[in-house]
């Protein structure tokens, strides 16, 4: 009974996506979604039991509408969601509905469908599916290549890397923006535009690229406007068993750690736990050694690995779903250890916030490769300093840069399109991260521009594959497939009807550092992502909470354009420029009440 | 004003002859009144073994012990605590936790409080504690100097560093003795005198006469009795109760008779959409001989027939089917199936007493330990137990709830002696099905209602808090459960409540020290004879102040005329951060939040009227 509210309400959000919601057709389509196959099955929910229902594949979901007239139940489940499919049962096997189809997804639930024993009625049904939600192995597009949405945003100008270094202060005298991977020769998995300290030279980059994994070399991700200490992201450097140096990496750590004279020495942290580190030599990785570098202070943040963390989600899946482990609920939390790596992440993250702001010092992050842990925590500890990524366009910006533009793999760790969901390279990292930002959010409640629809919006369209946001593994494979000109980008869809994102309480504040407490006691599970798909933890329908925030909203503007209109009778009088930043005029075109 | 006085009291002279006087003559008026003969918590009649909260003494000697033992009473210039009060003053400085800067100043300890006022250049003001929140002391001493950590009733941890070996241990001590006083007329609501308040406002809150109004509106099976008018019939029910019209006054004392402690089945709640109603009332008094009163059996079968046709009854024993039925041998009991026809029982085993406590106090040690290693948190919250607690009272409050709502039928809730689970009971439920208790003066009259005037023996419960290093007597955190129930339902419906988290802190902190007289005492008979209408000040006349309205209300209210059917999975509740880390975590991010929401909805009403009036010199929202 409470499903159906769910649903209908999600259909509801669907239409107001842009989607053509055709009451003649049978199903939602996108401009470019086309119908592939429809099926009469047996739809086995969890929570209400087996439902008759007819399921609808297209190129882009599987939308199943319930045939019982007691039950309006609608699934609408983006095909890119998909991780694996599995037929249970045989031709032989006994029992009701024991025979079908059993789909794993990677959104924290499962789908299964019984069908008809006689004339192997699934194995069409089987072969659709696996074409379309794992068209790499079949030489498919993927969808985003076929949508044809139109958004009056063009989400794609959102990021803009000189734009972005500009506000941060940058080119200054001490860091130039270096175009030496312009075409991705220096590193193919790093953007082509980079900041690197004014006094190393293109030819000094190259030489500390052969000394670092993956030629990721140090380059500056923030600097702080007043301190002008700065948050610089890399790989793990190539010390191995025999405890190489390199004099030119060395001489380069230095050049950044001269760039800021406060303090004599330059903060390392590495993400990985010590003994992580020290096995990484044997496969010629390692970190840098006091005797090395002299003028550096490392420290260790005990971050565990990929594998770990997937693990770790794994297990919260297994008690989440599709039943809530009841009986020591708490304990079986404890025994996920999610919670206990979001803190661990956050801890990293705050103490790299806290030396750059209080401890004047400027830091370097880096873990193996630099392009899991170590966008967890640059990104972070640059939300904690910066309160422009607090602001919507500001976030998106942020993932852009440090998760999209520095090769956060997002190809392999979600395994898009692709069939292999035992894929060792698969982990949950971006999904941490959004956690950690969630978990931030709760606590500072009037820090953030956007709510949590935002955050469980950006998660769902990571696996949907409607946009080419989260597509590949790196610019140079972005750019090579034409993403941005061939697909839609996420922060259209978003930027288009901000309003639903916005948390009416934000409170713009410049300049204020915020340290979230990192203690496992204000810690908690994200209820309304991981467990959304249990009716019985839904409270009120439709969310109420989030109608009324849309009110107030609107209620707000309505409020700053009145006092807008009062303030240009008497401008004469006021022309305080500080007032401009948060003009009304991005929220004018917002006053409207929509419900 | 009121800090004259204070500082007037260290320097009063005491006069023991005048005391002595003062001493035997208030012995004499209570013994007058009647409180030697009567049990004030309804425990004298109760049998012994069922009762949870066992003790040597009765609570009706304790009362008079210490109005006997300690005879302070107000005199003309002050009072007479001088002689508990061992060093007038010392130089201190105190720490107040995380986020809060130390003080420094003269430190002082009066009859009712410990103060510190800062040196004349310091800027902030008079630091003031009721000694009465004091929980627990600790004293240390080291060189010439000592600390003293007092751990207060509202969970707050303060310590202080003071000057002197000596004067430590005297202010220790001090506090120690004022800190645990149990005279209740001489405790500080018999003293506070505030600006602005007077004397006897919102004591006019008769919340069951006020409530059969509104029942009488709504159907005509109910009438409002005043058999106990001298408290004679039930020590622990207020002066009038609501009971089924067809049952006359000499067969509610009769079914009295059959009920421990007097508390014989009396309306609770009346459920106007479905004509069915919830009553309390304590255990039947069947024993092992299986006793049966014809006029009980009577009453609860004109509950019935006074409800739609048909209906039937559901009796709700918070006790396990196995401890109802050993509650026999004690004289207790449960109502036989075949004396009661149509009513059938369900037994809802909730904690309480000695568990309940206990599981607060783990909890609250949990939280304060702050050395607790960070991956063994979850399994140590879980096994305090409190979530589980919190979780079984909202439960049994649904299926209470349930009953009426979905089945139409007659609900009786009844533990033991029906003033503690029973309660939490009866008023969730309430809360539940009626948008009106949902309201800030609605909740405040289903807190007058079903727990001050219902007997909640909140002086016995809130003695002491999770601090105490005494072995618990009569304490339990029966009514802070419902108050953390409360607070999950307001955080699972945001919007339907009309008050905050704000009021909720309110209420736990006045009923473990308060300088207002509303949760003195343990039954309305003993407010009664301790003159706490016309002597103290009402903590509603204190809360329903214009300038605290801020902090109470939930600005996000909206009327919601459904039941609320809160959500009782164990990822759905929450551990109540805001009483429980209160005093550990910085507290600004959540107050900003507060601020930030009552700001837009004062923004919204300027709107709302009928031209804004801002100037331009305004700041922006």
């Amino acid at each position: 009974m409470m499903i159906i509210s769910l649903q209908s309400y999600r259909s509801y959000k669907t239409s107001r996506d842009g989607v053509n919601w055709d009451l003649s057709e049978a199903v939602p389509r996108l401009p470019g979604e086309t119908h592939v196959a429809d099926k009469e099955v047996i739809y086995i929910c969890p929570f209400n039991g087996p439902i008759k229902g007819r399921v609808y594949i297209t190129n882009y979901r599987l939308y199943l509408r319930s045939l019982e007239t007691d039950s309006a139940l609608i699934l609408d489940v983006p095909l890119g969601v998909i991780s694996r499919i599995e037929k249970m049962g045989g031709a032989t096997s006994r029992g009701e509905n024991s025979y079908g189809l059993d789909i794993t997804c990677k959104d924290m639930r499962n789908l299964r469908f019984a069908l008809k024993q006689e004339g192997h009625s699934r194995r069409d049904m089987f072969e659709i599916l696996t074409r379309h939600a794992f068209p790499l192995a079949h030489s498919l597009p993927i969808f985003a290549f076929l949508n044809e949405e139109k958004f009056n945003v063009d989400g794609w100008m959102v990021y803009n890397p000189v734009e972005e270094y500009r506000r941060q202060g940058l080119p200054n005298h001490h860091w130039r923006i270096t175009f030496i991977n312009k075409c991705y020769e220096l590193c193919d998995t790093y953007p082509s535009l980079l900041v690197v300290p004014y006094r190393a030279s293109d030819e000094d980059l190259r030489r500390v690229a052969t000394f670092r994994s993956r030629n990721r070399i140090p380059v500056l991700s923030w600097i702080h406007p007043e301190n002008k200490t700065v948050i610089v992201r890399c790989s793990q450097p190539l010390v191995g068993m025999s405890g190489k140096r390199n004099k030119d990496d060395e001489k380069y750590l230095d050049v950044i750690r001269e760039t800021n004279r406060q303090i004599s020495k330059l903060t390392i942290y590495d993400a990985r736990p010590n003994v992580n580190a020290v096995a990484n030599k044997a496969t010629g990785g390692g970190y840098e050694s006091d005797d090395a570098y002299h003028n550096a202070e490392l420290f260790f943040l005990d971050i565990h690995n990929i594998h770990v963390m997937r693990e770790s989600l794994k297990k919260v899946k297994d008690i989440v779903y599709p039943n809530v482990e009841e009986s020591h609920w708490l304990s079986s939390l404890e025994s996920t250890h999610w919670l206990e790596h979001i803190k661990l992440v956050l801890t990293g993250a705050i103490q790299v916030a806290d030396k750059v702001s209080s401890g004047k010092s400027s830091v370097l992050v880096h873990c193996s490769d630099g392009w899991d842990r170590t966008a967890q925590l640059t990104s972070l500890a640059m939300l904690m300093l910066d309160s422009f990524y607090r602001s919507i366009e500001g976030f998106e910006i942020l993932v852009q840069k440090e998760w999209i533009s520095f090769g956060h793999k997002f190809a392999s760790r979600i395994g898009h399109g692709d069939k292999n969901h035992a894929d060792a390279d698969r982990s949950p990292i971006f999904l941490q991260f959004i956690d950690c930002v969630w978990q931030m959010s709760k606590q500072f409640p009037t820090a953030f521009e956007f709510n949590e629809q935002f955050l469980i919006t950006i998660l769902d369209h990571l696996y949907s594959c409607r946009f080419g946001t989260f597509l590949y593994n790196c610019e140079s494979a972005r750019e090579r497939q034409k993403v941005t000109e061939r697909t839609v980008s996420l922060w259209s869809l978003i930027n288009s009807n901000k309003d639903r994102f916005k948390n009416p309480f934000y409170t713009k504040e410049i300049n204020r550092v915020l340290y979230p407490v990192a203690s496992m006691r204000h810690l908690e599970l994200w209820v309304n992502y991981y467990i959304r798909w249990n009716p019985r933890i839904k409270q009120q329908q439709p969310n109420p909470v989030e109608q009324r925030y849309l009110e107030l909203l609107a209620l707000r503007d309505e409020y700053i354009k009145r006092l807008e209109e009062l303030q240009l009778a008497n401008s004469a009088k006021l022309s305080d420029p500080s007032t401009s930043p948060s003009s009304p005029s991005q929220m004018m075109p917002h006053v409207q009440t929509h419900f | 004003m009121m800090f004259f006085f204070l500082f007037s009291v260290s320097g009063n002279a005491s006069n023991p002859e005048f005391k002595k006087k003062k001493n035997s003559e208030c012995l004499l008026r209570l013994r007058h009144e009647g409180l030697l003969n009567s049990c004030p918590a309804g425990v004298a009649s109760c049998p012994a073994s069922s009762c949870p909260f066992r003790s040597p003494r009765s609570p009706r000697l304790k009362l008079l012990e210490s109005a006997l033992l300690l005879g302070p009473r107000p005199t003309a210039g002050g009072m007479e605590f001088s002689e508990l009060i061992r060093t007038g003053r010392a130089q201190a400085e105190l720490l107040r936790g995380p986020g809060a800067p130390p003080l420094r100043g003269t430190l002082c300890v009066t009859g009712h409080h410990l103060l510190l006022s800062p040196g004349p250049q310091a800027t902030s003001d008079l630091w003031l504690l009721l000694l009465r929140s004091v929980d627990s002391i600790e004293k240390r001493v080291a060189g010439d100097s000592g600390t003293i950590t007092l751990r207060c009733k509202d969970l707050r941890v303060l310590q202080l560093d003071i000057e002197g070996v000596e004067a430590t241990l005297d202010i220790a001590r001090s506090i120690e003795a004022l800190s645990s006083l149990e005279s209740v007329i001489t405790s500080f609501p018999f003293f506070y005198r505030p600006k602005g308040l007077r004397l006897g406002d919102a004591w006019h809150f008769h919340p069951p006469e006020h409530y059969y109004k509104r029942v009488a509106r709504e159907t005509n099976a109910w009438r409002l009795s005043e058999v106990n008018e001298d408290f004679s019939v039930c020590p622990s029910y207020p002066r009038a109760v609501i009971v089924p019209r067809a049952v006359d006054d000499d067969a509610l004392a009769r079914s009295a008779r059959f009920r421990q402690g007097g508390r014989f089945p009396v309306l609770s709640y009346h459920h106007a959409p479905s004509g069915t109603v919830l009553l309390r009332s304590s255990q039947p008094l069947t024993g092992p001989q299986k006793r049966r009163c014809a006029e009980d059996e009577e009453l609860l079968r004109a509950v019935l027939a006074g409800a739609r046709p048909g209906a039937r009854g559901f009796i709700v024993d918070t006790r396990s089917a196995q401890a109802a039925k050993q509650a026999r041998m004690t004289g207790g009991g449960t109502e036989a199936k075949a004396a009661y026809p149509g009513w059938k029982r369900l037994h809802r085993p909730m904690e309480r007493g000695r568990p309940l406590q206990e599981s607060f106090v783990r909890l609250v040690e949990a939280c304060g330990d702050l050395e607790q290693s960070m991956d063994r948190w979850l399994s140590r919250l879980e096994g305090c137990r409190w979530l589980a607690h919190v979780k079984e009272a909202l439960s049994t409050a649904c299926l209470a709830a349930q009953g009426m709502e979905r089945e139409g039928a007659c609900i009786l809730v009844h533990g033991a002696e029906g003033t503690d689970s029973t309660l939490l009971v009866t008023s969730l439920a309430q809360l539940i099905l009626d948008p009106l208790s949902r309201t800030m003066t609605g909740f405040q009259e289903l807190v007058e209602r079903e727990w001050i005037q219902a007997g909640h023996p909140f002086q016995l419960r809130c003695a002491h808090s999770a601090f105490s290093h005494a072995r618990p007597k009569h304490e339990a955190p029966t009514f802070l459960l419902f108050l953390d129930c409360v607070w999950q339902l307001g955080r699972q419906f945001p919007l339907s409540l009309e008050f905050g988290e704000g009021l909720l802190l309110a209420l736990f902190e006045h009923a473990y020290a308060s300088p207002f007289g509303t949760f003195l005492c343990n039954s309305e008979k003993e407010r009664c004879l301790c003159e706490v209408r016309t002597r103290t000040h009402s903590l509603w006349s204190g809360l329903n102040q214009p300038k605290e309205q801020r902090k109470l209300r939930n600005p996000l209210y909206v009327l919601n005329p459904l039941a609320i059917w809160p959500s009782v999975e164990p990822q759905s509740l929450r551990l109540w951060q805001g009483l429980f880390l209160r005093w550990t975590r910085p507290p600004e991010p959540s107050e900003a939040a507060w601020e930030k929401v009552w700001q837009i909805v004062t923004d919204k009403e300027k709107t709302e009227g009928s031209q804004p009036t801002v100037s331009a010199s305004e700041p922006q929202p």
